[in-house]
């Protein structure tokens, strides 16, 4: 640091003057965001930004490499400039997570300053793109001369370069639609957030099957009146199997019989069915403190089955559907000069085709497991390989720090 | 469930405190040292036995809510403080790190969670322990780093010279930021499998970021050499942005559109 006392933007530079010039930045970045009436940065698509962006990776380099004696280009590419960029990202993103990030009403102190989304945001781009420019300097310095000992920094600092720049300058060309399919049917149609008018796909998808598994129906005492649940002496979900024994104040339950897949039968005892028609029955047995001790058959009910509760006192016993465990389509997907591609979609376990990634995204709530209709997320992201190699960058970068750390520390002791 | 929680996390807390004060008189009785060590390693055992058991219930791993997080984070963070002490010699930390391991038992005994076996398909995913181990691992870390911090910046309003504490709080912190990056990295890696992109300034992706970014900035300024004494106040505040991020994201007005509020308890 500096020991003389020594005057705001008398060389050499430091921390004060790179906290002027990027409030300054940051500030211009609202002015601009302002003027513009809160529109934003405008949207660049390929290959105009990937060319706007290697444009910009040869200059700094080459400015870097070029005025590497210069006190203002190393100012510019030094560490305490660095920090105060940092520091703006950070306070931006700050802004980020406690503004809600979602459309307001045009011409609102949000809006105008783009607040409400801010990482599409003028001053977000003017920082992130400083930013960028400084890490870009202060890495030509490590890349030329190229040496062995500045491997970690390279893997570093070139591998945020890379995703962050190939992340923000390549998020206009992310398509992200939903394609909502139905069983036996057919489409190449796909809707985003933003509109009601879907756009057609270079491929059609093929819903063969939507099929839904969940987890054991739950048991439950509520009020019918208001809807009240109450809570179990043990706190606990209870998941209804054979031979659960639940209780609440006054209340013993035994669950004596359970078929997951069952039909109502002709003698009011349910009869085991098949996986798609079938619901959950459960025979419970209600002991209470002041009723007699009875068995009953209950069951959640479906689009085409009554739900049955038993009643207790003024309460309600029922048994409800579970939560989905697992949801599935299988889907055939075509191109438009007829090659196919069979598969089964599920969440966590997406599909490739043509450079799109299908996703299982959901389906109709309402009718659960009898759904008929699955939504499919379509994601086609060309700039995806770029963001991965930078990722794998800092990947390595860390394995390296962290084994250097150790060693470092070692010698150090 | 309770009981046997309520019972496990007594005995934890019994074995931290005996641990402790045999520890304190074990200076000036050194055959008290090893019983010390032995039980206050115990009570991380428990734990982890405990973690173990609840594990196979579930038929899940217990990394699902706040309150299965804090059960791990009992059981590591007493480990730091042994680890630290075993390392460099530094005895004080450990007290700092079962004090705050019995803190997140007793939320947890005040607190009882529902238990339930049930995991959403997005959550049942081969990243889904490694993101979330490394995440924890990593806090465990930077909470030491940022408790060695705090215990630096005390020693030097005494005047007091204390060059080893700051090398330990850097070099917790330093390990501590490695996992921190990983997490992140495999947190994106995994959204892009489960939820269809990598990064959508989700409020816990924008939090997680921001507290990557105070710990990017204290490497930075420490490589700058600026003065290691005031960075272990940096340090030690440091920890709050993590701490939003861990608990107080849920609580913050922009949580409401958040992917990742399962974690809600
Ligand atoms: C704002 C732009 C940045 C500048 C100007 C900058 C500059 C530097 C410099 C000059 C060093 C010291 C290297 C050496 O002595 O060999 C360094 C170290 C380091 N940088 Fe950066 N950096 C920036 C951003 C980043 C980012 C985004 C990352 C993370 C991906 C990062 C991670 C690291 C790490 C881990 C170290 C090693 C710290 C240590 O050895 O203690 N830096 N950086």
């Amino acid at each position: 640091m500096v020991d003389l006392p020594r005057r705001l933007f008398q060389s050499p530079w430091e921390f004060r003057e790179a906290a002027f010039f990027t409030a300054f930045a940051v500030i211009a970045g609202f002015a601009v965001q302002y003027a513009g009436l809160g529109v934003g940065v405008p949207q660049t698509h390929l290959p105009y930004n990937a060319l706007f962006l290697g444009t910009f990776a040869v200059a700094s380099l080459s400015a870097g490499v070029a005025f590497r004696n210069n006190a203002f280009v190393n100012w510019l590419g030094g560490i305490p400039l660095g920090l105060c960029l940092i520091f703006a990202i950070a306070l931006l993103s700050l802004i980020g997570g406690v503004v809600p990030q979602t459309a307001v009403k045009p011409g609102s102190m949000q809006a105008l300053f783009g607040l409400n989304q801010i990482f599409s945001s003028w001053p977000f781009a003017l920082t992130i793109l400083l930013f960028l420019g400084n890490l870009g300097l202060s890495l030509s310095w490590k890349l030329v001369p190229l040496k062995v000992k500045n491997i970690q920094f390279i893997l570093f600092h070139a591998g945020f370069w890379i995703a962050l720049s190939c992340g923000i300058f390549g998020a206009p060309d992310l398509q992200r639609l939903v394609v909502p399919v139905e069983e036996g049917k057919t489409t190449n149609l796909g809707y985003t957030m933003e509109s009601e008018t879907p756009q057609s796909l270079p491929f059609s998808v093929f819903l063969q099957d939507f099929s839904l598994e969940e987890y054991p129906p739950q048991l439950l005492l509520f009020d019918p009146n208001t809807g009240k649940i109450f809570e179990e002496r043990s706190k606990t979900n209870i998941l209804v199997h054979k031979g659960l024994k639940a209780s609440w104040k006054g209340l013993d339950i035994d669950v004596l019989d359970f078929i997951p897949f069952a039909l109502p039968g002709k003698s009011g005892v349910p009869e085991p069915a098949d996986r798609t028609a079938g619901i959950p029955f459960a025979k419970i047995r209600i002991t209470s403190k002041n009723a007699t001790t009875r068995e009953e058959w209950i069951t959640t009910g479906s689009p085409f089955v009554d739900t049955k509760d038993a009643q207790v006192g003024s309460l309600l016993l029922g048994i409800r559907p579970g939560s989905p465990k697992a949801f599935r389509s299988e889907v055939t997907v075509q191109d438009e000069t007829g090659n196919q591609s069979k598969a089964t979609l599920e969440v966590n376990h997406p599909i490739n085709f043509m450079g799109w990634k299908l996703y299982q995204m959901g389906y109709d709530q309402k009718s659960g497991r009898w759904s008929k209709l699955s939504l499919i997320e379509v994601i086609h992201d060309p700039w995806l390989p770029a963001v991965y190699l930078g990722f794998f960058m800092i990947m390595a970068g860390n394995i390296l720090f962290f084994w250097n750390g150790i060693k470092r520390t070692e010698e150090s002791a | 469930m309770t009981v046997n929680f309520t019972s496990a996390a007594i005995v934890a807390m019994l074995c931290w405190a005996i641990g402790s004060l045999l520890s304190i008189f074990g200076r000036k009785t050194p055959a008290l040292k090893a019983p010390a060590f032995v039980l206050s390693l115990g009570g991380s055992l428990v734990m982890g036995a405990f973690i173990a058991f609840y594990w196979v219930l579930l038929d899940r791993p217990p990394l699902r809510t706040l309150g299965e997080t804090r059960l791990w984070y009992a059981a590591l963070i007493p480990l730091v403080g042994l680890l630290v002490e075993y390392r460099w010699k530094i005895g004080w930390l450990k007290y700092y790190c079962m004090a705050l391991a019995a803190f997140f038992l007793g939320i947890n005994m005040l607190h009882p969670e529902v238990f339930d076996k049930t995991l959403m398909p997005a959550l049942q995913s081969p990243w889904f322990i490694p993101h979330v181990i490394v995440y924890l691992v990593g806090y465990v870390l930077l909470a030491a780093s940022s408790v060695t911090a705090l215990h630096n910046v005390s020693l030097q309003m005494r005047h007091k010279n204390n060059s080893a504490g700051e090398s330990v709080s850097h070099y917790l912190a330093l390990l501590g930021f490695v996992l921190l990056s990983f997490g992140l990295i495999f947190g994106a890696l995994w959204a892009k499998e489960a939820w269809g992109h990598y990064w959508t300034w989700d409020p816990k992706e924008t939090w997680a970021f921001l507290s990557w970014l105070a710990y990017l900035g204290y490497l930075h300024a420490w490589r700058y050499k600026i003065d290691r004494a005031k960075l272990q106040w940096y340090l030690a505040l440091s920890f709050v942005v993590l701490l939003v991020c861990w608990f107080g994201v849920n609580y913050l007005p922009s949580a409401a559109n958040s992917v990742h509020t399962y974690s809600q308890s």
